[in-house]
């Protein structure tokens, strides 16, 4: 598959001859220069966005062609995601930010399975407190829980420890993958920390757009 | 640095904002002067001119050449009291004499008979003829005598424009020429003559001339201008012009917190863009040269499109208003308008922007690392708090020039600036941690509402006073406009009954009532002068209220009553008491003022060669603009028994009862019947000029509003992007995309207009009773219309919104 955009000064690849499998409870670690199209992949795995040419399918079915909408069906309650930047939401407590997946898939003891997830991430104590006053640490902890509550078949993370100085990073990191190891989750994680390469089960690389290796 | 385009994007609400401030600003000013003006010569014409000077002694040659050395156009008359002789029966007439010029102001009116049509007419009646009062219609084509000279009747004087302050007193009219006036020998000396010199002309020549009379103004000379002629007219220009005073301050506050909002939004944009380039070493003062030099740009532009479209704006009022006063509106002659206009832009955009420029200036490199590190300080907070202050102030103050209206809608602002944003995150909290047991929906979206970063809340409080403001412009001036009007219901006396005599008092009110004839109370008069106050004579009294010399010297009616007359009120002391036969006076607010008199004070008063002592007992508030009897001086009947009395009633005579009245006429043929139907028009029309006029502004306001809407909107639009395109990310679906959008803006909506109606409620009772000292009625119509057009804004918004948002790809997350 490939992905390219309209730009200004015509069309430009982002991506170019794609092909590449995953398999159930795999953790595989992309990696790859700046710009090279590694978050770009991540997305299209997800099904955040579409191809502009070939087939991605997620837990066997089909993205391509499928609405937004469609796409977030099959997302919903396999799939989690962890971000950078963490992404919570500011004004909302720790608590409220993990059960917020929960309820959009309408899990009835949401708020059960929030505790829980914010137990294993070590945040018990920090269950009520609004997000914006937990550290850098603590709000990637809040997001991984997030991401682990609604026991995904899938995790995708985009550089969950770029934010964070490196024994922070290191903490992230054993958590994640401590987690994803207790719940067989398989895991896409895009990354250009070494640590993280070393992690796991197979490491793609990526250039211009183009898969180098994996 | 340059502004370049990202740059004049990033600041076009503020822009817009700054147009429509200028804009109103201008627009107001241009209407109001002109509304003014209108208002002012429409008032002239109930003088004949815009200001009169009167004695009982002719004048001194002196003034008529200083008039017209101050480019004055001056025209005399002289009235007096004489009797006629109508089939051998005298029939006592006020006769006034006129010269060409008259009247400066207004126009004669005349008709051939009772029902024939009425014409304007510029001119006056020729030599050796007369034109008189429809009461004296039968002698028209016959010849009357005049002192020693006989006239012609030619016309039917219908309508005079100052037909005299003191509507109680008139005997019926007769008009000639003054040039006729020696002829008649009436005017010897020792006779009862009135004098009036008419001046009209440009305000500055006027006031001009107004500070050379007074200095050269001679004992038993008084001035008379629209501010002392008659009550009535006074009352409702002055309520005119606070009505349009409101309106400009209301819809003025929409506008300026159209700025702030826009000015806190550029800001915030402007924060990372400064970290980034004082992380590359630019220092703070350049930055702020920077954004000085930025802001003079947006406000030359500004001010520029806002004056052509303030200029623009007020010819559609014009066209409209034309078509209800039957004329053309003046043109306002001087450049003020335009140059408050651009000094108001430029307080409320120094004011409400530059602090927060400040701030953002102070923004730490440390943020191009790390968001959120410029957390404001206290003592920033204090300086945009007190610049916004100064800035309304100094507006209010330009625009008011009065400083304690200026203080009292300051106040107001800042009560509701302050409260709401306290009330609203309260109210928010207390929803929020009212329930954890579900977050989804209604907890994520106070979230929302609750997140710093986004502003939310003083968005919120923007928006809700922008809805105070529309709602007392709205409803609340609605309400006040309304029980204004109630003074002037449709059945309100549009006749007077006078001189009905003492022992026909009782039977004339129960003819009246026999009849079907709506009418007041008959009233027992008595002619008196006020000589003494505490004993001391008046005239060795000085006092600072020039209009206490009008008082003094003339003659005025009083009255008994054992009720408090309708639409009085006491505001000191308590009514009189009907049980103390005792001398007790109860005194019109206005006069007591005027003569500086207080609760206690003896007042000496003199008819003919009886003399009346009696205290102070009640100071009474008095509707002059009511059209029913009022009175300065009210007392005890016991006080009044031995003077001589004549009776006044005020009626509303319609088209059915005009026989009715007539045979009263012929039943009691001493009364005088006195048509003030034309006075009434002329307030009512003015009372009408101000409701239109305010709707205007209503526009002005309520695109301010759609600035504050936008920039709500703006504020935070890429948090909520963000935070949707998290949410699909997270697999929601559209339609709960949509019930986050629409939900959070129906919220915002129906916190906002609870509280706006609250708040709008309190602020309208503070200004009908403090402002327009009138009865304020809460309305439940103000917490439906505030709770609806709230909501329904603010989820179309959100509507608006959504719709963009449901576009938003999630990859936006990764990316951001």
């Amino acid at each position: 598959m490939g992905k390219s955009v309209d730009t200004p000064d015509g069309k430009l690849d982002i991506l170019k001859n794609i092909s590449l499998d995953v398999k159930y409870q795999e953790a595989v670690v992309i990696k790859g220069a700046s710009g090279s199209g590694k978050t770009t992949l991540l997305g299209l795995m997800a099904g955040l966005d579409q191809a502009s040419s070939g087939d991605v399918f997620l837990f066997g079915e089909n993205l391509t062609g499928k609405s937004e909408e469609q796409r977030s069906s099959i997302r919903a309650g396999r799939v989690g995601f962890v971000f950078q930047s963490f992404h919570l939401v500011q004004g909302a407590n720790a608590l409220q930010n993990v059960m917020l997946p929960l309820e959009l898939a309408g899990i009835a003891d949401a708020q059960q399975l929030a505790v829980t997830s914010l137990n294993q991430v070590g945040l018990e104590n920090k269950t009520s407190t609004l997000v914006e006053h937990l550290s850098g640490g603590e709000q990637q902890r809040v997001a991984i829980a997030r991401a682990f509550a609604v026991k995904p078949t899938v995790l995708f993370a985009d550089e969950p420890t770029g934010n964070l100085d490196a024994a922070t990073g290191r903490q992230i990191a054993d958590l994640m993958f401590h987690l994803r190891d207790q719940s067989g989750t398989t895991l896409v994680l895009v990354t250009h920390e070494g640590e993280l390469l070393e992690r796991g089960d197979r490491q793609i690389l990526i250039e211009s757009g183009r898969l180098l290796s994996g | 640095m340059k502004l370049g385009r990202a740059t004049i994007h990033s600041y076009w609400l503020m822009f817009v904002a700054t147009v429509i401030t200028v804009a109103i600003v201008t627009s107001s000013q241009l209407i109001t002067d002109r509304i003014s003006l209108l208002l002012d010569r429409q008032a002239s014409e109930l003088l004949a001119g815009d200001m009169v000077v009167i004695s009982n002694r002719e004048f001194d040659p002196d003034y008529r050449d200083a008039a017209l050395q101050h480019g004055l156009q001056v025209s005399s008359s002289v009235s007096l009291r004489t009797a006629i002789f109508i089939d051998d029966d005298p029939q006592l007439v006020e006769l006034k004499a006129v010269d060409s010029a008259y009247p400066l102001r207004g126009q004669l009116e005349r008709a051939s008979e009772v029902t024939g049509d009425r014409t304007v007419t510029r001119e006056i009646p020729e030599r050796g003829r007369v034109w008189v009062d429809t009461k004296l219609a039968r002698l028209v084509g016959q010849s009357i005598d005049l002192g020693e000279a006989r006239f012609d009747t030619s016309w039917l004087l219908t309508f005079e424009p100052d037909r005299g302050g003191a509507i109680f007193n008139l005997a019926p009219r007769v008009l000639m020429n003054i040039e006729d006036l020696e002829a008649t020998g009436l005017v010897v000396p020792g006779s009862r003559v009135r004098y009036r010199l008419i001046f009209a002309g440009a305000q500055a020549d006027l006031n001009r001339f107004k500070v050379w009379l007074t200095t050269n103004l001679k004992s038993g000379e008084e001035i008379q201008d629209l501010e002392n002629a008659r009550p009535e007219m006074r009352e409702a220009l002055q309520r005119t012009r606070k009505f349009f005073a409101l309106a400009i301050v209301l819809t003025l506050i929409i506008a300026m917190a159209a700025i702030a909002i826009t000015a806190r939004y550029t800001a915030n944009r402007e924060a990372s863009k400064v970290a980034m380039l004082r992380a590359f070493g630019i220092s703070q003062a350049s930055l702020f040269h920077y954004y000085l030099r930025q802001l003079g740009g947006l406000w030359l532009a500004a001010t520029v499109t806002g004056i052509v479209l303030g200029w623009i704006t007020q010819f559609p009022l014009e066209w409209i208003l034309d078509g209800w006063f039957g004329k053309t509106m003046p043109q306002v002659q001087t450049l003020k308008p335009y140059f408050s206009a651009s000094l108001v832009g430029l307080l409320a955009l120094a004011g409400f922007s530059l602090p927060y420029l400040i701030n953002a200036t102070a923004t730490p490199p440390m943020q191009v690392l790390r968001t959120a590190v410029n957390r404001r300080s206290w003592l920033r907070g204090m300086l945009i708090t007190a610049s916004a202050i100064i800035a309304v102030f100094a507006v209010l103050v330009l625009l008011m020039q009065s400083s304690m209206l200026a203080v009292a809608t300051l106040a107001l602002v800042l009560v509701c600036a302050l409260i709401l944003p306290l009330i609203l995150g309260w109210m928010v909290k207390l929803l929020l941690f009212s329930s954890q047991r579900r977050f989804w929906l209604r907890q994520y979206l106070l979230s929302r509402l609750q997140a710093s970063s986004r502003g939310a809340i003083y968005v919120m409080s923007g928006f809700s006073l922008v809805l105070i403001a529309i709602l007392l412009i709205a409803v609340v001036k609605d309400e006040l406009l309304g029980s204004w009007q109630q003074q002037l219901p449709d059945n309100i006396p549009n006749y007077f009954l006078i001189n009905i005599r003492s022992d026909d008092i009782a039977e004339v009110g129960a003819y009246m009532r026999q009849h079907g004839i709506d009418s007041s109370t008959p009233y027992a008069l008595a002619r008196v002068r006020l000589s003494k106050i505490n004993s001391i004579d008046v005239d060795k009294i000085s006092f600072t209220d020039p209009r206490a010399g009008h008082l003094v010297r003339h003659n005025f009616n009083v009255t008994h009553a054992r009720e408090l007359p309708d639409q009085n009120e006491i505001v000191a002391g308590s009514w009189l008491d009907a049980d103390n036969p005792r001398a007790q006076l109860s005194v019109e607010e206005g006069m007591a003022n005027r003569l500086e008199l207080k609760l206690g004070d003896v007042l000496t008063l003199t008819s003919g060669s009886k003399t009346l002592h009696a205290p102070v007992t009640s100071i009474r508030s008095v509707v002059w603009e009511n059209f029913k009897p009022n009175f300065y001086l009210i007392a005890n009947p016991e006080l009044l028994a031995d003077l001589p009395q004549t009776g006044l009633l005020s009626a509303y005579v319609d088209a059915e009862n005009k026989i009715e009245l007539k045979q009263l006429l012929k039943r009691f043929p001493s009364i005088t019947l006195l048509d003030i139907t034309e006075l009434m028009a002329r307030v009512r029309n003015i009372v009408d000029k101000a409701s239109i006029a305010l709707q205007f502004f209503f526009v002005f306001a309520l695109a301010s509003a759609l600035i504050v809407l936008l920039a709500a909107i703006q504020t935070g639009r890429h948090e909520r992007e963000i935070e949707s395109s998290l949410l699909r990310a997270l697999s929601a679906h559209t339609n709960q995309l949509y019930r986050v959008h629409v939900l959070e803006f129906t919220l915002m909506g129906a916190l906002i207009g609870f509280f706006s109606a609250g708040l709008a409620t309190v602020a309208g009772w503070a200004i009908s009773v403090y402002f327009f000292k009138i009865d304020f009625h809460p309305s439940l119509t103000v917490w439906i219309y505030s709770l609806m057009s709230s909501s329904l804004v603010l989820t179309i918004a959100g509507t608006l919104v959504s719709r963009r948002v449901y576009n938003i790809s999630p990859m936006k997350i990764l990316r951001s």
